[in-house]
C-alpha cells in the first residue's frame, strides 16, 4: 500500500492507493505536534504501519520553525568584515511609506556572529590564506562555549573556491563533533553573498528541528512495524528519503505547495493536458503555477517572512484570496476583497461561529453555489441567513441589495486571482489562452469557469477530489534532487564544453547520493542555464535537453536566451549586447510507476433536481449533480452544479462539463 | 460616464498592476549597477493629461512628481500632435526635471486613434556627460553637471534604433553599454505599460479605461483629504540643516511652516536659506516629493496609491532664489541632501500635530558614493547611494543600516564588486556601535564600509551630509552619530569633508562612515532588557550603556 499524508494548517490530509483502490480522508491537524496528526490520519483509514510500502510525507514543520522563530539555536561565521551580512542586508525597504519600518529579523543573534580572517576572490584565487591559528585560539572556544545546536558558515566568494569552508568545517567537525555544520558552498553555491548567507543560516536552523522531527516520525512509524519506503515532499516538486531530508532540510520549505501542483500535473496528464494553469483556492489564499508541457517552472529563490532563500522552488504566486478572506469598502469607497481572512476562528459568517463580516464563502451561499446542507458533503450545516446579514453593510454602501453585493465580491475574487495569474502567465510572455485551467483545493472549482471567462480560457479540468490533490501530489512525486552552481563567463565556442563538464560533475555527485541512498534505476537529467546580456544583473533561466549539449553552438545559446529574453521584456538581442552565463542547475529525477486511477469519493446526499443561482445579473435555475456518481462522457450542460464530497463544481450558463474517460470532469466553454 | 463600483476595482486594479509590472521589467532588464541593484528608477501610467494615475512604488523622491515634470513636454508638444512611435523625453530641471541624471521617458499609449494617456519612466543614469565621471562635486552651474534635455519629442524608428539623438547620447556618456542599456530598459518598460493599457480598453472598452484613470485618482485625493481632516487645523512649524554648502559655509537652514486647515495642506518654505554655489540646491519637482512624501508616510495609509490626485490637497510654495526653488543655471546634483532637510523640516512640524505618527529624525542623508578609474579599458564608474541609521518612533526602535525615507536604493552584494570592479576590493561592511541616539526608542544603528584601492589613480567623488550636524532625536530622544569618512594611507588618517572630490593611490583605503538615526522619548524610558540585549549584541557598547542607565 502507498500512502500520502499531507499536514496542512487546519487539515491533515491522508491519500492511500492499494490494488487500484483509493481512500481519501481528512482529519484536523495537531499543529503543536503535526506527526500526531499524521498517525491519526493513518488510524482514521484504519491502515496498519506493517502493510504500508512507501510512505510520502508533506508538512509545514520546517517552515513554521522559521515563521514562528522556533528553530535551533546557531552560530553564524562569515569573512573578517563581514559578519553583519545577515543584519545589513539589501538595505532598501520593502514598504516605502512604513516610519516604522523593521527589517525582517534574521534566525541568529548578533553576539552569535563571528569572523575568520580569509579572502577568496571572485575567480576563487587566494587573496589571504584562512588563518588557522587564530580559529583554533579563538573561534574553536566560543563555539564551544556558546552551547549551539548548529553552526553556519558563509565566505566570501565561497561559490568560487570552497577550500576556505571545507577546511573550517573541517576543523570544528573535529574540535566540536555532533555539532550540525551547513557551509554555504553545499547548500546554495551561488553569488550574492547576503542571499546565500540567508539561506545558510536558514538552513542551519531548521535542520535540527526537521531531523529531530523526522527521527521522531521513523521511531514511531519503526514502533508500528514499517518495513517500507519513508521520503519527504520537497519545495522542488520531487521527494526525497526522509534520510537524505535529514541532512539537507532547506529543500523542505515550501513543499505543501509543491506537492499540490505535482499532484494536479499528474491528473492532468491522465486526460492529455500539459500545458496548465494550477490554482489552489483554500481558506485564506490561493496558489497559483504554470506548467507548460508536463512541467512547473522552477525559481531559483523563493522567501520565508521575508527571508531570502536561494533553493529550487516550484515557482508559485500567492495571493490573499480564498473562501475566508474578508470582503469590506475602505476609507475612499471602494470594495476590496482580502487580504484579511476570517481564518478559522471565526471563520465564515455562515458558519455561525460569531463571524459577522462577509467572506468569499458567504458570497457563494448567497449567490447559490454553495448550497447551506451539501457542505463537505453534507457533513456541515451552513446559516445562509448568517450570511446573508453580513452583506447588508457592504450592499448598503454600494447602494445595491444584498444578492448584487455578493455577485460584486465574487467578480472582485476573481479579478484578485486573474491577476495573480497574469503574474504568471502574461507578464512571463505566456498567452493564458493556450492553456487548460485546472482548479484544485476546496474552493477553487466554484470560481474556475468565471476565472477562465476573464483570460479567455476555453477548457477548465476539474480533477475528482479536488481537495486532495496535495495529498495525491506526494504519492504520485518522483525522487528529484537539483544541484546549482555559479559559473560565469561570456558565451564563446568553449561554452558549452564548459557546461557540459559543470553537468557531468554534479551528475556523478548526484548519482553517489542516489546510490547512497538505494534509489536505483534509470535517472532523467535536466538542465536550466541562468543567462543574461553583459551588464545586467538578473538572470533569464533558459531549459535545455542535456542530452543536446553536444550539438549546441555559443551562438544557438545566444539566441535561445535573446528569445526568453524578448518574451519577457518586449526587447533583446540590439546589436553589440553580448551573452554571458552566470549559473546553471542540474537535476536527476527517478521516475516512480503510475498511480492507478483515482475516483471522487461518493457523498451520502439527497438533492432536489435543480437549485437557485445568481449569475450575470439574473437568477438561474441551476442543475444539481453529484460528481460521484456522474458517469463518462455523460454531459452536464450549466447552469449546474456538480457536488462532490470536498468540492462543489460550478456550470455556468454557456458551459458544459463531461466526466472524461482519464475520471477529471472537463469544462467547456461552448460556441 | 459611471463606472460599476466591481469594474471600478478591478479596472483600477488592473492599472496599479501594470505600472507595478513596468516597474520591475525597467529595473530586471537594466544594466547598471545604480538601476538594477540600487533600483534608483521609477514607473508610472498618466492620463491624457499628463496628470499621474498609478506608479510603481520603488524611489519616493521619483514618485511625486512624474506628473508635474511632463507638464513642460505637454505644453510643447500637445497629445493631438503624437503620432504613432513618438516618445518625449526631458531631463531638464530647470523646465520640470529633477537632476540632470533622472532622465524622464514618455511612451503616448493609442487606442483607435486617441491618446489615452502616458506610460512613463524615470531612471537616474550612472553617468551623463559632465566635468566628471558619476559626479562632479566641483559643479558652479548645471553645465557642468552633465548633457541636459529640454523638453523633446523623437521617434523610435527616426531618432533611436541608430538614429541621431540616440547616437547623440551615446557619444555624451562615458560608460555607454551600460547608460544606452538602461535607456532600452526604461523604453521596454514603457513599452509594457502602453501594451497593457490598450489590452484593457480592448477588454473593457476605452471610455471605462478613462473613466478608471480619473476615478482612480479622486479616490487618493479622498482618502488622503479623509486622513488629513483627522489632524488638527492649525499652523505648525519646523527647521532642519544642512552642515554646508561644500565651500565651507554653514549651516544652512530650511525653514518651513505647515497649515493645516480641513482638508487641506500648505507647505510654505518661506524663510528657508538663498539657493547655493554647489550642487546641493534643490529644483521645485524634487521639493513637492519630498513634502508630499513626507505627509503620506506620517498622516495617511500606505495603500493609498500615489498619484496627482493624493497631491491635490497639499500646496507648497518656496521663495525663488532659495535652496528649495533655485534660479538658473544653480547645480542641482546633490538635491537629495537639501530635500532630506525639507522633508526633516516638515517632520519637525507633523510631531506637534501629530506627535504620535512622526519619528525622530534619522540620518537621513544620501550619500552618492562614486569610485572611478580611468584603466586600458576605458573609464570603469562604481557608484552607490547609502542612507543609515532611521529616526526612532512611538513604538520602535529605528532601522538599522537602511536607506533613507526619500530613496530605497538597494546595496550591490560585495560579490558583485569583485566580479565587476579590479581597482578596488571592499574588505569590511558593519553596524557602526554606539552610533544610535538615546531614547525610549533608540535611534537605527549607522554603518561603514571599506574600500581598498588596487590602482594608481583612483577618484573618490561623493557628497553627504551630517559630518558635522547629527540626526535629532524627538520629545527627549537623543542625537544620532555623525558621519565621516577617512582615508588610510601608510600609517596616516586623512579625514575628508561631507561633499569633496579627492585622488587616491594604490593601497588607500578609504572607509565611509554613514551616521545613526535620533532616539524618540526619554532615555530613562527604555526598559532595561532592551539596552542589556542592545549591550550583548554590540550594537552599543558598555559605556554608552551605563549613560543609559544614568
Amino acid at each position: 500500500m502507498r500512502v500520502g499524508i499531507e499536514v496542512g494548517g487546519t487539515f491533515t490530509d491522508l491519500v492511500a492507493v492499494d490494488r487500484g483502490e483509493v481512500r481519501v480522508i481528512k482529519v484536523p491537524s495537531t499543529p503543536r505536534s503535526p506527526d500526531i496528526g499524521a498517525f491519526n490520519a493513518l488510524g482514521a483509514a484504519g491502515i496498519p504501519a506493517e502493510t504500508v510500502t512507501d510512505l510520502v510525507h508533506g508538512s509545514t514543520v520546517a517552515t513554521n520553525a522559521i515563521l514562528e522563530r522556533r528553530g535551533a539555536d546557531i552560530a553564524f561565521i562569515a569573512t573578517r568584515g563581514f559578519r553583519d551580512i545577515l543584519f545589513m542586508q539589501r538595505h532598501d525597504r520593502r514598504r516605502i511609506y512604513d516610519l516604522h519600518y523593521a527589517k525582517p529579523a534574521p534566525p541568529v543573534r548578533r553576539r552569535d556572529c563571528f569572523e575568520v580572517a580569509e579572502r577568496i576572490g571572485a575567480d576563487g584565487t587566494v587573496i589571504q590564506p584562512l588563518d588557522e591559528v587564530e580559529v583554533a585560539r579563538e573561534l574553536l572556544p566560543a563555539l564551544a562555549a556558546g552551547g549551539y545546536r548548529a553552526v553556519a558558515i558563509c565566505l566570501l566568494s565561497a561559490y568560487a573556491s570552497p577550500a576556505h569552508e571545507m577546511r573550517l568545517k573541517e576543523m570544528i567537525a573535529a574540535a566540536l563533533p555532533g555539532l550540525t555544520i551547513a557551509a554555504s558552498h553545499e547548500v546554495a553555491p551561488e553569488f550574492r553573498e547576503f542571499e546565500r548567507a540567508s539561506t545558510t543560516a536558514l538552513s542551519a536552523y531548521v535542520q535540527p528541528v526537521i531531523d529531530g522531527y523526522l527521527a521522531r516520525f521513523e521511531a514511531t512509524l519503526a514502533e508500528a512495524g514499517f518495513r517500507g519506503h519513508f521520503s519527504v515532499m520537497q519545495s522542488n516538486g520531487g521527494r526525497m528519503p526522509a534520510a537524505a531530508m535529514r541532512r539537507n532540510a532547506i529543500s523542505a520549505l515550501l513543499s505543501g505547495p509543491a506537492a499540490g501542483v505535482v499532484g494536479a500535473i499528474r491528473q492532468a496528464a491522465r486526460s492529455g493536458r500539459g500545458n496548465l494553469v494550477t490554482f489552489d483556492m483554500g481558506g485564506t489564499s490561493t496558489d497559483v503555477s504554470l506548467v507548460q508541457d508536463g512541467e512547473a517552472a522552477l525559481a531559483a529563490e523563493t522567501e520565508v517572512d521575508g527571508l531570502p532563500i536561494r533553493t529550487p522552488v516550484l515557482d508559485i504566486v500567492t495571493v490573499g484570496a480564498g473562501g475566508g478572506s474578508l470582503i469590506w469598502i475602505d476609507d475612499g469607497g471602494m470594495l476590496r476583497v482580502g487580504p484579511r481572512s476570517a481564518g478559522a476562528e471565526p471563520g465564515p459568517a455562515c458558519y455561525g461561529r460569531g463571524g459577522t463580516q462577509p467572506t468569499v464563502t458567504d458570497a457563494h451561499v448567497v449567490r447559490g453555489t454553495i448550497r447551506p446542507d451539501a457542505f463537505l458533503g453534507g457533513g456541515m450545516s451552513l446559516d445562509a441567513d448568517a450570511a446573508h446579514r453580513a452583506f447588508e453593510d457592504v450592499a448598503r454602501r454600494l447602494g445595491t441589495d444584498i444578492r448584487g453585493a455578493a455577485a460584486a465580491a465574487i467578480r472582485l475574487a476573481v479579478a484578485n486571482i486573474v491577476r495573480a495569474m497574469q503574474l504568471v502567465s502574461t507578464e512571463r510572455g505566456r498567452d493564458p489562452r493556450d492553456y487548460a485551467l485546472l482548479p484544485f483545493g476546496g474552493a477553487g472549482p466554484l470560481l474556475a469557469a468565471e476565472i477562465a471567462e476573464e483570460l479567455g480560457i476555453r477548457e477548465i479540468l476539474v480533477p475528482p477530489n479536488p481537495g486532495v490533490i496535495s495529498a495525491l501530489g506526494l504519492l504520485s512525486a518522483d525522487y528529484v534532487k537539483v544541484r546549482g552552481a555559479t559559473r560565469r563567463l561570456a558565451l564563446d565556442e568553449g561554452t558549452p564544453a564548459v557546461i557540459a563538464a559543470d553537468c557531468a560533475r554534479l551528475r556523478a555527485a548526484t548519482e553517489a547520493e542516489f546510490a547512497e541512498l538505494g534509489l536505483t534505476g534509470p535517472l532523467e537529467p535536466s538542465l536550466e542555464l541562468d543567462m543574461r546580456f553583459i551588464g545586467q544583473a538578473f538572470e533569464i533561466p533558459v531549459t535545455v535537453d542535456p542530452g543536446m549539449l553536444g550539438g549546441l553552438s555559443a551562438a544557438d545559446l545566444a539566441e535561445r536566451f535573446a528569445e526568453e529574453h524578448r518574451r519577457v521584456y518586449l526587447h533583446g538581442g540590439e546589436p553589440g549586447r553580448k551573452v554571458e552565463l552566470v549559473g546553471l542547475r542540474f537535476g536527476l529525477r527517478r521516475r516512480l510507476d503510475a498511480l492507478p486511477e483515482v475516483r471522487e469519493r461518493a457523498a451520502e446526499l439527497a438533492r432536489p433536481a435543480t437549485a437557485e443561482v445568481v449569475t450575470g445579473g439574473a437568477t438561474v435555475q441551476a442543475r444539481l449533480a453529484d460528481a460521484a456518481t456522474l458517469g463518462i462522457g455523460e454531459v452536464v450542460q450549466g447552469p449546474a452544479l456538480i457536488e462532490g464530497y470536498s468540492s462543489t463544481t460550478w456550470v455556468p450558463p454557456g458551459w458544459s462539463g463531461a466526466r472524461d474517460a482519464a475520471g477529471n470532469m472537463l469544462l467547456r466553454k461552448e460556441g | 460616464m459611471q463606472l460599476d463600483p466591481v469594474e471600478y476595482a478591478i479596472l483600477s486594479q488592473s492599472v496599479i498592476a501594470a505600472a507595478r509590472e513596468m516597474g520591475v521589467k525597467l529595473i530586471r532588464s537594466a544594466y547598471s549597477t545604480i538601476l538594477r541593484e540600487a533600483r534608483d528608477g521609477s514607473a508610472a501610467l498618466l492620463d491624457a493629461e499628463g496628470f499621474t494615475v498609478a506608479q510603481a512604488e520603488l524611489i519616493p523622491m521619483q514618485l511625486g512628481s512624474i506628473g508635474p515634470i511632463f507638464q513642460p513636454c505637454k505644453a510643447m508638444f500637445p497629445k493631438e500632435t503624437l503620432e504613432e512611435g513618438d516618445f518625449l523625453v526631458i531631463n531638464d530641471p530647470y523646465s520640470g526635471g529633477q537632476h540632470l541624471q533622472d532622465v524622464f521617458f514618455f511612451h503616448p499609449i493609442f487606442v483607435e486613434g486617441e491618446v489615452i494617456g502616458f506610460a512613463a519612466s524615470v531612471a537616474h543614469h550612472l553617468d551623463l556627460g559632465g566635468g566628471a565621471p558619476g559626479l562632479n562635486a566641483a559643479a558652479r552651474d548645471v553645465y557642468a553637471e552633465g548633457l541636459i534635455i529640454p523638453p523633446m519629442k523623437l521617434n523610435m524608428a527616426r531618432d533611436w534604433n541608430g538614429g541621431g539623438f540616440q547616437r547623440l547620447l551615446r557619444a555624451n556618456v562615458r560608460v555607454p553599454q551600460q547608460t544606452m542599456g538602461d535607456f532600452d530598459a526604461q523604453i521596454a518598460a514603457n513599452n509594457i505599460g502602453v501594451l497593457r493599457v490598450q489590452e484593457l480598453a480592448a477588454r473593457y472598452g476605452k471610455a471605462k479605461v478613462k473613466a478608471t484613470m480619473a476615478a482612480l485618482q479622486d479616490y487618493s485625493e479622498r482618502r488622503m483629504r479623509a486622513a488629513i481632516a483627522q489632524v488638527p487645523d492649525g499652523t505648525y512649524r519646523g527647521e532642519a540643516q544642512m552642515d554646508d554648502d561644500g565651500l565651507g559655509r554653514g549651516p544652512i537652514t530650511v525653514r518651513v511652516s505647515v497649515t493645516v486647515a480641513g482638508e487641506a495642506i500648505s507647505v510654505d518654505f518661506a524663510g528657508t536659506d538663498p539657493q547655493v554655489g554647489t550642487n546641493l540646491n534643490c529644483p521645485f519637482a524634487s521639493l513637492i516629493s519630498a513634502s508630499v512624501s513626507c505627509l503620506k508616510a506620517a498622516l495617511t495609509s500606505p495603500d493609498i496609491p500615489f498619484n496627482d490626485g493624493a497631491l491635490r490637497p497639499i500646496t507648497v510654495t518656496a521663495p525663488k532664489g532659495s535652496l528649495l526653488n533655485p534660479n538658473h543655471p544653480a547645480p542641482v546634483r546633490a538635491r537629495m541632501v537639501s530635500a532630506s532637510r525639507a522633508w526633516n523640516a516638515v517632520m519637525m512640524a507633523v510631531s506637534q500635530a501629530a506627535p504620535e505618527q512622526a519619528i525622530a529624525q534619522g540620518y537621513d542623508t544620501t550619500t552618492a558614493f562614486c569610485l572611478s578609474w580611468l584603466g586600458p579599458q576605458g573609464w570603469s564608474v562604481y557608484l552607490e547611494v547609502y542612507g543609515g541609521g532611521y529616526g526612532a518612533g512611538i513604538g520602535n526602535d529605528g532601522c538599522d543600516a537602511v536607506d533613507n525615507p526619500l530613496s530605497n536604493c538597494s546595496n550591490t552584494p560585495v560579490e558583485a564588486m569583485d566580479q565587476d570592479f579590479s581597482f578596488f576590493r571592499v574588505t569590511e561592511y558593519a553596524l557602526r556601535p554606539d552610533s544610535s541616539g538615546l531614547g525610549a526608542r533608540r535611534g537605527g544603528a549607522g554603518f561603514s564600509r571599506s574600500y581598498e584601492i588596487l590602482a594608481e589613480e583612483a577618484l573618490v567623488s561623493y557628497y553627504s551630509d551630517r559630518f558635522t550636524g547629527a540626526a535629532s532625536g524627538l520629545f527627549g530622544g537623543g542625537k544620532g552619530a555623525s558621519g565621516r569618512c577617512e582615508v588610510r594611507r601608510g600609517g596616516e588618517v586623512i579625514s575628508l569633508d561631507s561633499k569633496v572630490s579627492f585622488p587616491l593611490r594604490r593601497g588607500d583605503v578609504v572607509t565611509i562612515s554613514l551616521g545613526g538615526g535620533g532616539g524618540y522619548g526619554s532615555p530613562a524610558e527604555r526598559p532595561a532588557a532592551l539596552i542589556a540585549r542592545d549591550l550583548e549584541d554590540g550594537i552599543i557598547t558598555r559605556s554608552l550603556a551605563d549613560s543609559w542607565a544614568s
